[in-house]
């Protein structure tokens, strides 16, 4: 999932370089995540993962940070199950 | 109380229950037949005494709780949801009309979940016109033929409008409790309807004698308990139904396109599917925001007459009327013809659709419509509230 995952998030982060290191503690937002895109990487996600993410997920916090992200993605994937 | 401890949050309740009746919608449609099961599981889950004090056994719940269970039972049944909020509606006007006599009698009964009470409140030639009635009750013998009883072959007991005295005049109209036993019924008339099948709405002789003490409010003074209980609870409880069917449709879609099927179907970022997802999840929220201040101003008796919070009242049933099938309507646009249209579609949007026409027929909008313009004149200053 890890490759993926860093995959996927980074086509949404418009401020960060293709070679640049993600720092997983780095804000999105200041790469570049606005709410609208993510609505798009959420379905993004969804799609290369195979995971849904829940209602309770949705929150700034969870969309804060790469490390935020991955651990809300390994929660949803652990308590549902991978879809696919 | 049964042996099996029952859930003690009411949203488990709730859920325990949505889930019997989810199970039985379909087939109580496809038949048109009365829920019975479902029915049972409301009796034994306590929600039947929703409204009954806790002094009388029952759970004590306020307005907003009735919605709250509305909105989810409707989300499963609406035809199931729509029998157990008129249930709540008599029982509400049973409880803050009805002698002590007949409360201590009844309501630990209703608490209990063996009394399941229907309304009789239309007459044929005038519809379902509240404030009026031609028959008359003879002291203390009633009479009465209804040509709509929802659920009316499988109630225990009736609250029915009557003229009060043969020589009153028409608007002198009594609300008084009839028990089952005490009445000999003949249904007729058959039930084929578009929708709400399940509400097996029949039309009903009803004969017997009623005991005094069975009036609920005071005698040929029906106004007062419509005005302050029976017609505020009423519209919260329908609009809540209308409302938790809409939610339950939009939920429903909602998670079609947010699983892995719907996705490659339905392109979640197209322009067209977003615009329409706002405008219905906006109508959600614009009907709940006006159910919570009709349940705010409802609860604060003393003023429930001004005009501004009666026209309030009555637009909410009115705009969750029109607005609730507005957005079952714009769904089947959305996912159309197959998910949508199809009778077997999982979705089963087309039963919502069917069973959201009869909103506005259901007390015809028109009638409130034509009230709410002649009082809406006289309230220049247009007082709004938020």
């Amino acid at each position: 999932m890890n490759d993926t995952f860093e995959t996927v998030l980074r086509r949404h982060l418009t401020y960060l370089a293709p070679d640049a290191a993600l720092d997983p503690d780095a804000s999105l937002k200041d790469l570049g995540l606005d709410s609208m895109r993510a609505v798009d990487l959420v379905f993004d996600l969804e799609d290369e993962l195979g995971v849904a993410l829940p209602d309770e997920a949705m929150t700034a916090t969870t969309f804060a940070t790469a490390r935020n992200l991955r651990a809300a993605l390994s929660d949803a994937a652990s308590s549902a199950g991978v879809v696919r | 109380m049964t042996a099996t401890a029952p859930p003690v949050t009411l949203g488990g309740r709730t859920r325990e229950v949505a889930a019997v009746i989810r199970e039985r919608a379909a087939a109580i449609d496809e038949a048109a037949s009365f829920p019975t099961e479902s029915l049972q599981a409301l009796r034994d889950s306590g929600l039947m005494g929703l409204l009954v004090p806790v002094q009388h056994g029952g759970l004590g719940g306020d307005r907003h709780d009735l919605a709250e269970v509305a909105i989810e039972l409707a989300g499963a049944c609406l035809s199931t949801a729509m029998i157990w909020a008129m249930h709540c509606q008599q029982v509400a006007s049973i409880v803050a009309f009805g002698s002590h006599a007949l409360c201590e009698r009844l309501l630990p009964r209703v608490a209990r979940g063996e009394v399941y009470i229907a309304s009789v409140t239309t007459e044929r030639g005038k519809g379902g016109h509240l404030l009026t009635a031609d028959q008359a009750m003879d002291r203390w013998h009633v009479h009465r033929d209804a040509p709509i009883v929802t659920g009316g072959e499988y109630a225990d007991g009736f609250l029915i409008t009557m003229r009060d005295l043969p020589d009153a005049p028409p608007n002198a109209v009594s609300l008084v409790y009839a028990p089952r036993e005490a009445l000999k019924l003949e249904s007729n008339g058959s039930w084929n309807p578009m929708g709400m099948r399940g509400t097996h709405s029949v039309g009903l002789v009803l004969d017997g004698d009623i005991e005094p003490d069975a009036v609920v409010g005071a005698p040929g003074d029906f106004k007062t308990v419509a005005v302050t209980t029976f017609a505020p609870v009423g519209h919260i409880a329908w609009a809540a139904c209308w409302l938790g069917a809409a939610r339950g449709a939009v939920r429903d879609v909602l998670r079609l396109i947010r699983s892995p099927e719907g996705r490659s179907q339905f392109a979640p970022d197209s322009e067209l599917l977003r615009y329409r997802i706002a405008r219905v999840r906006m109508e959600l929220d614009v009907m709940a925001a006006l159910l919570s201040q009709c349940i705010r101003e409802a609860a604060d008796t003393e003023n429930i007459e001004d005009i501004p919070v009666q026209l309030r009242l009555n637009a909410l049933k009115v705009f969750v009327a029109e607005h609730s099938f507005g957005v079952v309507d714009t769904l089947i646009e959305l996912v159309g013809l197959r998910h949508g249209y199809l009778r077997e579609a999982p979705l089963r949007l087309e039963r919502v659709f069917r069973d959201l026409r009869s909103a506005s027929l259901n007390y015809a909008n028109d009638r409130l419509l034509a009230v709410n313009g002649g009082m809406a004149l006289l309230d220049q200053g247009v007082h709004l509230a938020y």
